[in-house]
């Protein structure tokens, strides 16, 4: 799907450097001088083995964590230490793993959040300037209702988002990361633990995000089938850091990532 | 007791569930909207009574018998003595900016922290200035309290009748405050504050500051305190530090709203009027079943049998329902059994 030679986009500039990032909690060092780039209008996969940082790295990419030292540098600018607030508003987004949704709200006030600089937020522009909040609104929940059209929740539009199935609560991620303008979105697991029709839709929603609306991803997966159907380049983390990257087909053949995910000395015993 | 002392009574009644339904609407701004624990409301009704108390009482007067026996002596004059004398709205505006104040202090401090560090804070400032007026007696005469506090409109209004006026004043106060509360509730700046409340993570990677929601939320729910204490000054006109025990300042308050309905507006307004009713009323009771503890104990129980029977409260959290069009509304299949 989106082999179409992206990976020959060198000489563009990334939209997101890496470099050289490190994090420690406590004696743990979950990301080890991690380097990378991810080149702007790509469906950039990172996999890796199950505590290779992956996730880590997206919190400290998003600001829901610091670094302990190195730099993030997005569209040319340092955001390594800002706050997830400030990271939305340069246009970087993020989905979580295990889904965070608001749960004693509805799937509408869910993504009727999302959108920045809503009038309405100003607590004297509820009294002063009612009418104003309420043409903004009627207009964000227009783009919500379609947004939940495109993600096949739209008949759940005012069920509380607690009482929804697993994979549903993945298409509300989703969902919120299509309420806003990002230029990258940071997908962490979008796949995990919806069946195949789902993940068909939703595959078919990252592709068209990332065509019409000129939106980069950069999504962590397990699901092989997923990764090498949707992204190039594929991005390997093992321990912390990356250790290799490339076509999906050369990722598949490359023996460290053979020996990071079997975990034994693949390319030693022969 | 015949019928107008009944009813009589019911207005007093009525005066203080309405002050009641106040702290109520301001507790739910911090934990019905927001989800800040606060603990200390006695600390905010306390300021705005006595702010509004000193800044309208009228200059001692030596001729008073209150004032020659109680004010001690005259030559050392405290805060107290300098009769202010302002407007009764002055008062209720000013209580309000105290309160506002002192929360956009604690807040600062303690609201990037985790949650519990706002509830150890509420606590301690409630314990602070309750032992503040009591020390300080330069302040508010210690433990002898205010007794000059002036009637709204006093001079006006005939004494026998003047419950009937107060109760008028206390509604429209209490009319204003649902409406702005109310309206801020439903606005996209509430959807923030319950967003918070129930993920601040989330709402953080949707772009909003959350502290800076959080000490809005905190402000303006203190501000709602204060003019609830204001009102309360008025209308019992004596204050003393011992007014402001954690049990009837904070602890009714916070089972008002459990039985009201968290989150909701009219059941934070319907949990005062409840749990009041309950508390007076359980003094008519005969022999033991007037005493203070019992009554207590009433209270606890309503709010078990609540909590087990309806634990969104009498009225539960109110949910907004879109309609839509019915052309978009169907044909779609369900996003999948999981």
């Amino acid at each position: 799907m989106g082999s179409e030679g992206k990976s020959e986009l060198t000489n563009s500039r990334p939209i997101l450097q890496v470099r050289s990032v490190t994090k420690d909690f406590g004696g743990v060092r979950a990301v080890d001088r991690c380097s990378l780039d991810v080149l702007p209008g790509t469906i950039t996969g990172l996999i890796g083995p199950n505590g290779a940082g992956k996730t880590t790295l997206f919190n400290l990419v998003a600001g829901t964590l610091a670094p302990t030292s190195g730099h993030i540098i997005f569209e040319g600018q340092a955001i390594g230490g800002l706050r997830p607030h400030q990271t939305f508003a340069r246009g970087l987004m993020r989905t979580f793993q295990i889904p965070r949704e608001l749960r004693r709200m509805t799937v509408l006030e869910n993504l009727m959040l999302v959108p920045a600089r809503q009038t309405g937020e100003r607590l004297w522009s509820t009294w002063l300037t009612p009418w104003q909040v309420a043409r903004q609104e009627s207009r964000i929940q227009a783009q919500a209702l379609e947004v939940l059209d495109l993600v096949n929740l739209a008949h759940l539009a005012n069920e509380l988002a607690g009482n929804l199935s697993g994979g549903q609560k993945k298409l509300l991620e989703l969902a919120r990361t299509l309420m806003a303008e990002p230029r990258l979105v940071l997908l962490d697991e979008p796949g995990a633990g919806i069946n195949r029709t789902l993940l068909r839709d939703l595959s078919a929603n990252i592709v068209r995000a990332s065509v019409e609306r000129n939106v980069t991803f950069l999504i962590i997966e397990h699901d092989m089938r997923f990764v090498m159907n949707m992204c190039d380049p594929v991005i390997v983390m093992a321990n912390g850091s990356v250790i290799s990257e490339g076509t999906p087909s050369a990722i598949q053949r490359d023996p460290r990532v053979l020996e990071a995910y079997l975990g034994g000395r693949v390319s030693g015993t022969a | 007791m015949d019928i107008s002392g009944v009813f009589d009574y019911l207005i007093g009644f009525a005066i203080m569930a309405m002050i009641y339904a106040i702290f109520t609407l301001g507790l739910n701004v911090h934990w019905g909207f927001t989800g800040l624990f606060n603990i200390g409301i006695a600390g905010f009704f306390a300021l705005g009574a006595y702010t509004a108390a000193l800044l309208t009482s009228p200059p001692p007067d030596p001729t008073q018998f209150e004032d020659f026996i109680f004010g001690g002596n005259l030559a050392q004059l405290g805060l107290f003595d300098l009769g202010i004398d302002l407007w009764f709205f002055v008062g209720v505006a000013a209580a309000a900016v105290v309160c506002g104040i002192v929360a956009l202090v604690i807040g600062t401090i303690t609201l990037r922290l985790s949650d519990d560090y706002l509830s150890i804070a509420t606590l301690g400032i409630a314990e602070s200035v309750r032992f503040f007026f009591l020390n300080e007696k330069w302040a508010a005469n210690g433990s002898k309290g205010l007794y000059r506090i002036p009637k709204f409109m006093g001079d006006l209004v005939a004494p026998e009748s003047y419950d009937y006026f107060y109760v008028v004043v206390v509604l429209i106060v209490l009319a204003i405050l649902f409406v702005a509360v109310q309206r801020a509730a439903r606005s996209p700046w509430g959807r923030v504050l319950r967003a918070i409340r129930e993920d601040e993570v989330t709402t953080a990677a949707s772009g909003k500051n959350v502290f800076h929601f959080k000490l809005q939320s905190f402000v303006f729910g203190a501000m709602i305190m204060g003019i609830g204490g204001a009102l309360f000054a008025h209308h019992v006109r004596f204050l003393s530090p011992l007014t402001f025990d954690p049990l009837l300042a904070t602890f009714v308050i916070w089972a008002m709203l459990m039985v009201g309905g968290s989150g909701n507006n009219l059941g934070a307004i319907l949990g005062a009027f409840v749990v009041w009713g309950i508390w007076a009323g359980t003094q008519f009771l005969p022999g033991i079943f007037s005493d203070p503890s019992f009554r207590l104990l009433m209270i606890g129980v309503l709010i078990v049998a609540i909590m087990l029977l309806r634990p969104g409260g009498l009225l539960g959290e109110w949910r907004r329902i879109v309609e839509r069009r019915p052309a978009s509304a169907t044909g779609r299949e369900p996003a999948g059994p999981d």
